[in-house]
């Protein structure tokens, strides 16, 4: 059998996916997002036991008293049980996951009830994403939404939606045939029996589905913890991770509470909201006899009633929270609300540091965000910049994989803690066992086994390729995989009934004060050497926090330290690390200034920065560059910037009204002449940052004997008689049409072909990667003169005029109000090189990846902010 | 006034390629033959007209292809092959849009198992035909109360279909059909699904009903008894065709195969026979030669057997003119009961009586 490549197809179609539909997930991601947190808001803003009520009272509506008294109770449960924020994120994600799988599912199920060809096809999709295991689309979901809860809601959706689609079409094809005739033989409309017969005869099966989507949707919401949805999935997975079974059944029983309680509703609902439903409920209220007690509102009125209620009682929660925000003082107020998110793995000396610096943070007036990840998810979101942040990278050698595969997307801000290690280790009951050595011939002792973790981390892979064969025990010894907090419970298992057990371990661990245990020594070395526990950020988050940044890469803590944090945390309890940290603080008093230490003076950010800078753009690449450099650049330096993209005209219409303040791509004296010279008299020239500019009209170099405009004459069939020029009506442009061409006769047989400058690049990438002549309109600087091997044509006769420079224009008031920046940005200057490199290295990036871009440039140009902006 | 119903030539093939399996049927292939192809012809070449204000029948046993043709008179199905004239439509050449607003407006159906909406109350089952033209509420509700009243169902319009025993809700489906006002009445096995005693009811109603409204109509069914009773002219369809087209003395008296005569075996001769079928018109004179009762030619079955029994002679019957036309010789009346038509035989053994001295002693 040939291997049939599957997973290197899915990879590159993964990869084609993230590339060229980027738009389309994130446009699904800002509809995820913008439904998730609307719900969220309204489900978080009333008091957990006003809303408690509300639910409580739709039970009662639905279903009578006893239900309505039940679910006050389970719901205040969850409050008492500090859960009331979490159970509301979970309840909000279900919320949304199973409105957009309602409106995904209700129509294909009517269409597959319509089409027994729909049916046929739908039916192997639903199969496929039911059984598909969750965990392999869950963990790509984060490439495509990032963490949190997009992806948590795309996974719950892919999970939750066969239910409703299946039920919806079973519903309507359970509608007796008869009666769909008879509607049919009255005249009925395709339309109208769907709506009027099939639909409200199919509506008790349809609401089945919904129930069944929203208990799929809860079971699956409680798995996307994983992805740092957060909410009560996420207490489950921290709970698992710590081998903490109380907070996980805390957490699990209030995903119970949610479940009975949605179930039950939902069932309900079914009953009162079908037509046959509402007559049996009609008649028996004729029945018992008009009385307030048992007042059942019509649907419509009880959704009206509850969103009433839900504003009001979020109106309240609103404005009755204000009073409960800190301000932190003025002159520590660097981060100004700025949010941060670490991403930690629940070992104990992460959870401590990561705490530690939310603790700090949020003291420096940022607003700090913890998630909870395994390695895997965590450095994926660390790469895909939805964390800013994490405290526990451990480098070079447990995490080696993981550095390897995501370390060009991150940067690591050193190490902050040293002397870790890795082994294996033994009870210390076991006696006789004291190296790896010693493990030698004892397989039946130990059963044969080594109890490891996680078989994706990376001490795991180094123990069965390395370290086993070592000693020679791979023969002797199985490596058995499961996870940490398995691994865990086994030694807990093991030690209470003195049993002779080997497990992989790592120091720092709690283990070691829990247990009385023995690391086993490792004389050859085949661990390698410790690791450092490294600070490792997303790529651009220094660039964009220099200051935070700073700070983290300023960041050690000793063995003391740590320990007495880790133990002050331990001692609080779950859920309590940050006031354990503060009352850490407290008694090492003077930590938060020199972690995070806020200068004094000044100097740093001078006065003129307070107001923020609009800077118009075009979307020309040495003006991306350039922009975003001086943005990188200024930013250190305390100013802000605004970056607006326009066209040419606006952009000096804007300067001159005073609207903008700075163009940094002005070229002048030819190309831009005439909108200088329509308002020149109110804007100021800030001088000339590079040069020489040069329009032309390029061509490959391997097109040979094309050197100069001339030789273009009569080769007008080599390039099919077209010019790929940019954007129509540029100055280039026109002069290309009215001046160049006609001026060496080549106007007769040359079409210049109007696009646009993407399209005139991708234009020549293609025939550049065929070796067609192609015949581009460029100019110079660009990049693609250091991307392709590229001919200027000569431009004997001068006719695209004499050069260019490049120049930062603003409007007159500016070099009054910003006379530090002015000075800075008259002294300015770049060679082609700088240039160059730069537009390379954004044009990689890819749009939208700009900031990034300039950063990593920035490294590869030390000098550069100190040339900027001399102090 | 009621339209005149045209079918013509009509085939409904069901399977792959139909139009080629007509064009073989139209050369003489059989249903089985087609089968084999697995496709199914359910209905071959029928072709009928019903005449205004006249009742239809089609009768033939599950499977002859009787619903079939019915639901291609309203367009339900469409023809494979052939044409449906009413009222000066082509029902087979107009639009999907246009058919509904024949089906809306002139055309309703009354079916087996009744398709009430469940989730709607009797008077709004009944007010449904006038909702789809878009009636509005007033005027609905009052014509469709009218309807239900007219089938004898006044003051159950706030029920639900599910309250009602079999009959009431047939008669509310019936009601449903006649609210439209359409002329044309398309009944399938409507009454096949009731109890006996109901379904006589059922049938006297829909006669009666029919002496006032002058409906077409075409009423499918199994049940030869029902066919008799109710149709003007009578359809019997076997395997897709339609075996004999007449009235119900035709298919009585000549049936047109062994089939439709195997068929009518079982039938209750007496109130389907008149005078006319029965009489001996070899006698034919001007003269009556007494005084006693005579019949007409319309006396039913049972009526001469009556009048037989009080004379010692034939029933001579008489036309309008009270002319005789014919006589009705006693023998005869048994052994059209007995399906037998031929002149009586001698006897073999007259001495035999024994049989006579048994029943006397019992």
């Amino acid at each position: 059998m040939p291997r049939i490549p599957l997973g290197d197809w899915v990879n590159d179609a993964v990869d084609w996916l993230l590339s060229h539909m980027a738009w389309l997930f994130d446009f699904l991601k800002s509809v995820f997002t913008g439904t998730y947190d609307a719900i969220d808001a309204v489900l978080q803003a009333p008091e957990p036991l006003i809303l408690a009520g509300i639910f409580a009272v739709l039970a009662f509506w639905l279903r009578g008293t006893l239900a309505g008294v039940l679910t006050f109770a389970g719901f205040a449960f969850i409050d008492s049980l500090e859960l009331w924020e979490d159970a509301m994120v979970t309840l909000s994600l279900v919320l949304v996951a199973t409105i957009i799988a309602l409106v995904i599912s209700v129509p294909v199920g009517i269409w597959a009830a319509r089409s027994n060809r729909v049916s046929g096809l739908v039916r192997p999709v639903l199969d496929f994403m039911q059984t598909l295991p969750a965990m392999i689309y869950l963990i790509p979901a984060i490439l495509f939404f990032g963490t949190g809860a997009s992806a948590g809601i795309v996974a719950t959706l892919i999970f939750a939606l066969a239910p409703g689609v299946r039920m919806t079409e079973l519903g309507i094809r359970q509608v007796d045939k008869e009666l769909v005739e008879a509607a049919e033989a009255f005249g009925t409309t395709p339309r109208d029996t769907l709506l009027r017969v099939q639909l409200p005869l199919a509506l008790p099966t349809v609401m089945a589905g919904v129930n069944q989507v929203i208990m799929l949707g809860l079971s699956m919401a409680a798995i996307a913890g994983m992805v740092g949805t957060g909410g009560l999935g996420g207490d489950v997975n921290e709970a698992i991770g710590q081998l903490n079974v109380g907070l996980g059944s805390e957490a699990g029983v209030a995903i119970v509470i949610l479940a009975i309680y949605l179930d039950r509703m939902t069932s309900a609902l079914g009953v009162h909201v079908s037509p046959l439903g509402r007559r049996a409920a009609a008649k028996a209220r004729a029945a018992q006899g008009l009385k307030v007690w048992s007042y059942r509102p019509r649907p419509q009125i009880a959704v009206v009633g509850v969103v009433v209620l839900a504003l009001v009682a979020g109106g309240m929660g609103i404005f009755g929270g204000n009073g409960g925000s800190t301000t932190v003082a003025d002159s520590k107020d660097v981060g100004q609300g700025k949010k941060i998110s670490i991403g930690y793995i629940p070992w104990d000396e992460g959870v401590a540091s990561t705490f530690l610096w939310k603790e700090i943070l949020e003291e420096r007036g940022y607003q700090v965000d913890t998630k909870q990840f395994d390695a895997g998810p965590l450095y994926t979101s660390l790469a895909q910049g939805t964390v800013d942040f994490q405290t526990d990278a451990w480098l070079p050698t447990t995490h080696e994989q993981y550095w390897k595969k995501y370390g060009s997307q991150l940067e690591d801000l050193g190490a902050w803690y040293g002397q870790t290690s890795l082994e294996l280790s033994v009870p210390s009951y076991m006696k006789g066992i004291d190296s790896l050595a010693d493990l030698k011939g004892k397989a039946a002792t130990f059963g044969g086994k080594i109890t490891g973790i996680e078989s994706s981390a990376g001490m795991v892979s180094l123990l069965k390729t390395k370290v086993l064969k070592a000693y020679g025990l791979d023969k002797e010894y199985k490596v058995v995989d499961s996870s940490t907090p398995a691994m865990l419970a086994e030694l807990k298992r093991a030690y209470s009934k003195k049993e002779p057990i080997v497990v992989t371990l790592w120091s720092p661990h709690w283990a070691y004060s829990d247990y009385d245990l023995k690391k086993l020594k490792d004389p050859k070395g085949a661990w390698g050497k410790g690791d450092g526990v490294h600070t490792t950020a997303r790529k651009g988050f220094t660039a964009d926090n220099p200051v935070v940044g700073e700070w983290l890469k300023n960041f050690t803590m000793d063995e003391k330290q740590l320990t007495g944090l880790e133990a002050e945390i331990n001692k609080a309890g779950q859920g309590k690390q940050q006031d354990a940290v503060r009352a850490w603080l407290k008694k090492n008093p003077g930590v938060v200034d020199k972690l995070a230490p806020v200068a004094g003076g000044s100097g740093s950010a001078p006065a003129e920065a307070k107001r923020p800078i609009d800077v118009a753009w075009f979307p020309w690449d040495e003006d991306i560059a350039v922009t975003y450099l001086w943005k990188n650049v200024l930013e250190r330096r305390g100013y802000k910037l605004n970056l607006k993209q326009m066209d040419v005209g606006p952009v000096y219409t804007g300067l001159a009204s005073g609207d903008l303040d700075l163009n940094f791509d002005a070229w002048l004296p030819y190309a831009q002449k005439n909108y200088w010279d329509k308002s020149k008299d109110k804007l100021a020239d800030l001088g000339t940052w590079y040069e020489p500019t040069s329009l032309e009209v390029a061509v490959p170099s391997y097109v040979k004997d094309v050197k100069s405009y001339e030789d273009l004459k009569g080769k007008a069939d080599l390039f099919d008689g077209k010019i790929i020029g940019i954007e129509p009506g540029t100055g280039e442009m026109n002069l290309l049409k009215t001046k160049v061409l006609p001026g060496y006769g080549l106007d007769k047989e040359y079409d210049v072909v109007d696009g646009s400058t993407p399209a005139m690049l991708a234009e020549l990438k293609r025939a550049y990667a065929k070796k067609e002549p192609v015949a581009v309109v460029l100019w110079s600087p660009h990049w693609a003169y250091s991307q392709y091997d590229l001919t200027k044509l000569k431009d004997d006769k001068k006719l695209f005029g004499e050069g260019n420079t490049i120049r930062t224009i603003s409007n007159k008031e500016f070099p009054g109000q910003y006379p530090q920046l002015t000075k800075w940005i008259k002294n300015f200057k770049m060679s082609e090189e700088e240039l160059g490199t730069l537009e390379a290295e954004i044009n990689k990036g890819g749009q939208g990846h700009e900031e990034e871009s300039v950063a990593t440039w920035l490294k590869e140009h030390p000098d550069m902010v100190g040339r900027m902006t001399p102090q | 006034m009621s339209s005149r119903l045209e079918a013509e030539a009509l085939y409904k093939v069901f399977g792959r390629r139909p139009n080629e399996a007509v064009e073989r049927l139209r050369q003489g292939a059989d249903r089985e033959e087609l089968r084999a192809d697995g496709t199914t012809a359910a209905v071959i070449d029928a072709s009928f007209t019903v005449e205004p204000g006249q009742i239809f029948v089609v009768m033939g046993l599950s499977g002859s292809g009787k619903s079939t043709l019915l639901r291609m008179l309203n367009g339900l199905l469409e023809p494979t092959a052939g044409s449906v004239r009413f009222d000066d439509d082509d029902l087979t050449s107009l639009s999907d849009r246009e058919l509904r607003k024949v089906r809306a407006k002139k055309i309703s159906m009354v079916f087996q198992h009744f398709a009430l909406f469940p989730h709607r109350s009797v008077l709004e089952n009944a007010a449904y035909g006038l909702a789809v033209q878009g009636v509005p509420r007033r005027e609905r509700e009052a014509r469709a109360a009218e309807a239900l009243a007219l089938c004898g169902l006044a003051g159950w319009e706030k029920s639900w279909p599910d309250e009602l025993s079999g009959g009431m809700q047939q008669r509310v489906g019936l009601a449903r059909a006649l609210a439209t006002d359409a002329d044309l009445l398309l009944m399938d096995e409507s009454f096949s699904a009731l109890d006996p005693l109901i379904r006589r009811d059922m049938q006297d109603q829909l006669l009666q009903l029919q002496d006032s409204l002058k409906k077409t109509i075409v009423f499918i069914t199994h049940d030869l008894n029902e066919a008799m009773r109710l149709g003007d002219r009578i359809a019997v369809m076997r395997d897709g065709r339609i075996v004999q087209i007449g009235t119900a003395e035709d298919i009585l008296i000549r049936p047109a195969d062994d089939y439709v005569a195997s068929f009518t075996k079982d039938v209750d001769r007496s109130r389907v026979l008149t005078a006319s079928s029965v009489m001996d018109t070899d006698v034919v004179g001007d003269e009556v030669s007494c005084g006693c009762e005579t019949a007409t030619p319309d006396t039913p079955f049972a009526e001469l057997c009556a009048i037989s029994a009080r004379l010692t002679h034939p029933v001579a019957v008489l036309d309008a003119e009270r002319k005789l036309v014919g006589r009705v010789p006693r023998q005869r009346l048994v052994a059209f009961m007995g399906d037998e038509q031929g002149d009586p035989e001698a006897c073999d053994s007259p001495r035999d009586k024994g049989g006579d001295k048994v029943m006397s002693r019992a």
